[in-house]
């Protein structure tokens, strides 16, 4: 088996990598892998990235969705017939 | 202490003793953060409702309990959360179990190295995004690819990637070890990137 992972490996393994789960020679080939291969490198760019472009595209719309101000008046309405 | 502090304050105080149209004023401003979260979860119009009602009911019984230590959206939106939960909890999908596909890396050689190498684009998220996030397309996108995770990855990306929660954490809730929250969302990593690549990639996919 070769010291430094494969580029299919590094990619299956590479959000263990980040978060520092993997033992430490495994981290250290991936590590040395990264260094070495541009499209794994941009892969795991393109990964950390993922997150904060999700957030930004999916934050909540301006204007509230019609079924929210319904299920907010239908609890108004629960409690009004609770409290009288 | 600012203005709309104390307003809020006021607001949950009357809310706490009844005022229905306190509450309301209340949840408000916070109602599409709100039904976005648990949306995010859920995944659907339906369930999402009466989640979202679900948790202004437990909001409004809890609200005595509410002591101003953070902000009234942050404490709301962690009960949305756990609205959303508990209701994925509660339903039976069929494609919430287990079914593993491949990943959708490569093409690899024998050797699992990328073949062609010279030729493979390589990913710009960062130069990319700040061009396209008010991008419509981008959101709907996002939104199809999310859609198409299983319910039990979806979740995982959604607690980690948007609502930035610990992978013990999850682990804890979902009731899974820390190795299959990380594999899931690695597995929901890859997939939206996939289908993000036209959008990130700083040319044709």
């Amino acid at each position: 088996m070769s010291l430094l992972p494969s580029c299919q490996q590094v990619q299956t393994e590479l959000t263990e990598y980040a978060e520092g789960a993997l033992p430490l020679p495994r981290r250290i080939g991936i590590w040395v892998h990264l260094l070495l291969c541009r499209v794994c490198a941009g892969f795991l760019r393109g990964l950390r990235a993922m997150p904060g472009l999700a957030k930004r595209s999916l934050a909540p719309p301006e204007l509230t969705p019609e079924d929210a101000t319904r299920a907010l008046a239908e609890v108004q309405a629960a409690l009004k017939r609770k409290n009288s | 202490m600012t203005g709309s502090s104390s307003t809020e304050t006021e607001l949950v105080q009357r809310a706490a003793r009844g005022d229905s149209d306190a509450f309301g004023a209340l949840v408000q401003p916070h109602l599409s953060l709100f039904h976005n979260g648990i949306h995010r979860i859920l995944g659907n119009m339906a369930d999402t409702q009466d989640a979202l009602q679900d948790a202004l009911m437990s909001m409004h019984r809890d609200l005595p309990k509410f002591e101003g230590r953070s902000r009234f959206s942050s404490w709301g939106y962690r009960i949305c959360l756990n609205a959303a939960l508990m209701a994925r909890r509660s339903r039976v999908r069929v494609h919430d179990m287990e079914r593993p596909e491949p990943l959708a890396l490569g093409p690899f050689d024998e050797r699992g190295h990328h073949q062609g190498m010279d030729h493979l684009p390589e990913w710009q998220v960062e130069a990319q995004a700040h061009d396209l996030v008010e991008k419509q397309e981008l959101r709907e996108c996002l939104n199809r690819a999310l859609d198409e995770l299983p319910d039990s990855h979806r979740i995982v990306f959604v607690l980690k990637d948007l609502e930035d929660w610990d992978t013990e954490d999850i682990a804890r809730h979902l009731q899974l070890t820390p190795g299959t929250v990380r594999q899931r969302l690695h597995r929901s990593r890859v997939l939206l990137q996939a289908r993000l690549r036209t959008f990130v990639l700083g040319g044709s996919p």
